[in-house]
């Protein structure tokens, strides 16, 4: 069996290690120096564009290429235009947690990555938004911050390199929705946190209208180890369609649940059966979800895939955020659907129509089939609803609810018709209590 | 400039311009919900969305802008971008959109205050299925929510198109509203401790697409077909902005503002919105009076004109002293023009300046009658602001009063002193809509139409002519006050123009040189501007 990598959660388990002293002394806040003293901005800018490293929030979106959206000082320009940086660390995914791990156990980390990003794009300072549940990790990235200004790696003329570069943290207020990126940017503005119509794009029209650029936990703590050791290092780990290393957090019906570091071209069946060690009680596998909640879900014959971007897509799923949930034959997926849905209901901001009303739509009809009062007919509405809402929304929450309506439908239509045509779950599992 | 075609038309397009205003000026059929022209995008609704030749997915046509191809990607060889309003794909989500608008909307249309007038309707007649396929209970929200002293919220019917929302904090600037609560259960709310009372606070009832917000002085009055509309000018201050009145057999029930982007965009203030209201306390007589030392007596106008111009005769030749009002038309400027010519002695009127308060950044104007700048152009004395009545009077023996300012907030006889130099003259007319305290000081007092029952035009403070429309017939004989002229100096054995309104209005011509090319039909709809200096 292949190791696990030990490049973004080589901290964990180390006593001590969210402290400054620890980092430095494995060689953290090396990158920030080589960058800051040897490198360009256009340097480190062209070694992350070179690296390929991908959004790790869910989209992919390459980050060099986004950091390079941000407007620069053009000639005849006598200073650099004001612009920040959002780090994205309100992670609500469901079955998503691994920038939890990183925020907890190595903030520096993180935080070199979003120093050498400023540096980069010559940011004014970083808002780094974390989820309001995460009281301890705001606590910690808070003490990683205060102990990088008393070293001088923040505020005024860092390290006698001119560059000027803060970070605030700040706390979110409990909604899933302030993990999309417009979102976030008015909630960090004190306003109802509710998507912004693109474009135009943060790059454009960011945090209080300033050009901004967001990037999630785990993008920003990639950023030391590729100016460290090379984008071509980078670009040799995994997959070519998702480089560098990434990091897995599984859970569910498995023996070993946690966050595991992998490289982008391990199988889907290798994460679940020979690093989580397989499916608890050595039961069947069902279904698995291989990138948080939101992604389409998969059949357990779809799992010899690799889990970059190319394996996923070939069975009709993406990456995601990297929550791998693993469902094994005890459950309904009725059931699950039906937890998912009432999530994404909840969680609908409210402004746009199809999301708001669709979202709850689907939630009622997949109540009903699981309450054995389903009509027929109603597993092709809920397909036809989820089309319905699916490309039609202001942000990415009307998709992300429509994914896996579709997809549990379409991957499980045999017991969402036994639901409705038997009138009870085939799995024998305990309906949820029914809200009709 | 970049070049669109939208179904068979092909649409040059201005700089930056969207898809949706693009075909808006092309009389082409987008819908849409949350869009307003005179309000920030947020392409909430979802309802504009079109296919996009070359997009993934349907695109709202509000948030879209044209944008130029390079020439070698045009589309068809020249088109910067292709959209199409009736493809299976547009109809696809137009349909699921409605569907998802009506899910928790209620279907009590027969009930609804907003029905005949209502976007949901429309659209769905237009663009929706005629079933609903949703058989669960709807959510329910808070109804008839006072979320301000005249406007009435539904959270039901309410659609989240946050043009409410968007008109507080964008147009007055008061920010009272927001949305609260999320997913199905969002509505609209006040801020805490907030209530929406802004000067304009029911132009959210006109934008708001659905019965959602209505307005309490009008809701459940009348069905809104029932109603018959006229395109007027209000009276409230010296915007005059354009409006309608919404009438039903003989009552006016409401006043809404009408589109005019010379005047007032598409906005009106509350106090001008609710002279409906307020008309509705006016005390009227119907016929003219002469008052003796029995009492008054009225009469018929047949009767009346002999009688009063014996009256008239016997009371000498000094002239008059004559208090006039910026309620008053051009037209009825005019008659008295020539009534003081030919009857009144050479009398020098002055229109009384009504201010208070101040200006504000949106409509509201200090001066607070609508036609003062067209007596200063009629070349009447315009007062100083709320002046001393008494001493315009003073000395005076014979004197009139028309269209005495009293169904604002400033009546005449509100000091002794007025009250004195009233009653010290010995022929008091007064002609005016109500019978007021200082008509029953008066010796001889002539009813007239009101502004609303009357043709005429009139000049607002930035010089746009506008014309106001006879929106109810007044009752009985009550004419406008130019119609009264031409009797009155009939009666006195003058000639006068004969034929009513379209007479009168070419005496305006007269005294306004810049209207001589002019026919009435150049007023409408949103009037003309004359030109910054009076001649």
């Amino acid at each position: 069996m292949a190791e696990t990598l030990k490049i973004l959660t080589r901290a964990v388990g180390m006593q001590n290690s969210t402290a400054i002293d620890t980092y430095m002394h494995g060689g953290g806040y090396e990158a920030m120096m080589t960058a800051l003293h040897k490198m360009s901005p256009e340097q480190v800018l062209g070694e992350v564009k070179a690296s390929n490293l991908k959004g790790r929030g869910g989209a992919g979106f390459p980050a060099g290429l986004k950091w390079s959206f941000l407007p620069r000082k053009r000639e005849g320009d006598k200073q650099e235009p004001r612009k920040f940086l959002v780090c994205n660390a309100d992670e609500s995914e469901p079955g998503t947690f691994k920038d939890r791990l990183l925020i907890e156990n190595d903030p520096h980390q993180i935080l070199e990555g979003i120093i050498i990003a400023g540096w980069a794009t010559q940011a004014a300072g970083c808002f780094f938004y974390i989820r309001g549940e995460m009281p301890q990790g705001a606590k910690i990235f808070q003490r990683a911050v205060d102990q990088a200004y008393s070293r001088g790696f923040l505020g005024k003329n860092i390290l006698g390199s001119g560059f000027d570069f803060d970070v605030w943290v700040c706390r979110g207020a409990g909604a899933y929705i302030c993990g999309e990126e417009t979102a976030l940017m008015e909630s960090l503005e004190g306003k109802r946190g509710q998507p912004r119509i693109k474009p135009p794009f943060p790059a454009g029209y960011g945090v209080y209208g300033v050009p901004s650029n967001i990037n999630n936990v785990e993008t920003y703590a990639n950023v030391p180890h590729i100016i460290k050791n090379g984008a071509e290092w980078f670009k040799a780990i995994g997959a070519p369609s998702l480089p560098g290393p990434r990091l897995y957090g599984i859970s569910g019906h498995v023996n070993r649940p946690g966050v595991y570091e992998l490289p982008s071209n391990t199988t889907l069946r290798e994460l679940i059966y020979d690093f989580a060690g397989g499916i608890l009680g050595g039961r069947p596998l069902k279904a698995v979800i291989p990138g948080g909640s939101s992604t389409p879900v998969l059949r357990a014959d779809q799992i010899d895939v690799t889990m970059d971007v190319d394996g996923l897509k070939s069975v009709g799923t993406m990456p995601g955020s990297g929550g791998v949930i693993v469902m094994n034959d005890t459950v309904c997926m009725v059931r699950a659907l039906h937890n998912l849905m009432e999530f994404y209901a909840h969680e609908s901001c409210g402004q746009c129509t199809p999301c708001r009303e669709g979202t709850h739509w689907l939630e009622l009809l997949i109540a009903r089939i699981e309450a054995g009062e389903g009509k027929p007919g109603d597993p092709e509405r809920i397909a036809e609803i989820a089309g319905n809402i699916m490309g039609r929304t202001i942000c990415p929450l009307g998709d992300a609810a429509a994914m896996p309506a579709e997809s549990f439908v379409r991957q499980f239509k045999d017991e969402f018709d036994a639901h409705v045509k038997e009138k009870r779950c085939p799995c024998k599992a305990t309906p949820m209590t029914s809200r009709i | 400039m970049p070049l669109l075609k939208i179904d068979d038309q092909e649409i040059e397009t201005k700089a930056g311009e969207t898809v949706l205003s693009a075909a808006l000026r092309s009389n082409i059929a987008i819908p849409y919900y949350c869009y307003h022209p005179a309000l920030s995008i947020v392409g909430q609704c979802r309802m504009c969305l079109v296919e996009v030749k070359g997009a993934p997915k349907p695109l709202t046509a509000c948030s879209t802008t044209v944008t130029p191809l390079p020439p070698d990607k045009k589309i068809d060889g020249k088109y910067d971008m292709v959209v199409s309003t009736k493809s299976e794909i547009t109809r696809r989500a137009q349909r699921s959109v409605l569907e998802f608008l009506l899910l928790n909307h209620p279907l009590d249309c027969p009930i609804c205050d907003q029905a005949g007038e209502c976007q949901l309707q429309e659209y769905s007649y237009t663009y929706g299925d005629p079933a609903s396929r949703f058989d669960f209970e709807k959510v329910h929200a808070p109804k008839r929510v006072e979320i301000g002293p005249h406007v009435v919220y539904d959270g039901e019917r309410c659609i989240k198109c946050t043009r409410c929302i968007r008109f507080c904090s964008e147009v007055t600037k008061t920010g009272e509203l927001t949305l609260a609560e999320r997913g199905v259960h969002t509505l609209v709310e006040a801020f805490p401790g907030r209530k929406l009372d802004n000067p304009y606070s029911v132009c959210t009832v006109d934008v708001c697409p659905v019965g959602a917000l209505t307005s309490r002085e009008f809701r459940f009055k009348e069905r809104v077909w029932f109603l018959q509309s006229a395109n007027s000018v209000c009276p409230e201050c010296a915007r005059g902005c354009s409006v309608r009145y919404d009438t039903y057999k003989g009552d006016v029930l409401r006043i809404v503002p009408r589109e005019n982007p010379e005047v007032n965009a598409f906005w009106m203030c509350d106090y001008g919105r609710l002279l409906s209201e307020r008309l509705k306390d006016i005390p009227r007589r119907d016929r003219p009076g002469i008052r003796t030392e029995k009492g008054w007596a009225f009469y018929s106008f047949e009767e009346f004109w002999p009688i009063f111009a014996k009256r008239l005769q016997a009371s000498g030749n000094s002239p008059f002293g004559a208090v006039l009002s910026g309620r008053m038309t051009l037209e009825e400027m005019a008659a008295y023009k020539l009534l003081a010519a030919k009857v009144l002695g050479n009398s020098a009127g002055t229109a009384l300046n009504i201010a208070s308060g101040a200006d504000d950044d949106l409509l509201i104007r200090r001066e607070r009658r609508p036609n003062l700048a067209g007596a200063r152009r009629m070349g009447i004395a315009v007062s100083e602001e709320n002046c001393d009545v008494a001493a315009l009077l003073k000395n005076k023996r014979r004197a009139i009063i028309i269209r005495e300012d009293v169904v604002g907030d400033a009546p005449v006889p509100q000091r002794p002193a007025v009250v004195k130099a009233l009653q010290e003259t010995e022929l008091l007319v007064v002609a005016g809509d109500a019978f007021t305290a200082t008509a029953e000081l008066a010796h001889v007092y002539i009813p007239l139409a009101a502004w609303h029952e009357m043709e005429g035009t009139t000049v607002n403070f930035m010089g746009q002519l506008q014309k106001t429309a006879r929106v109810l017939l007044p009752p009985r004989n009550r004419r406008p006050f130019y119609d009264a002229v031409s009797a009155w100096l009939k009666a006195s054995g003058e000639e006068a123009p004969e034929g009513g309104f379209p007479a009168w209005f070419a005496e305006v011509k007269k005294a306004v040189p810049e209207l001589s090319n002019k026919s009435l039909r150049d007023l409408l709809p949103r009037g003309l501007k004359l030109s910054e200096v009076a001649p």
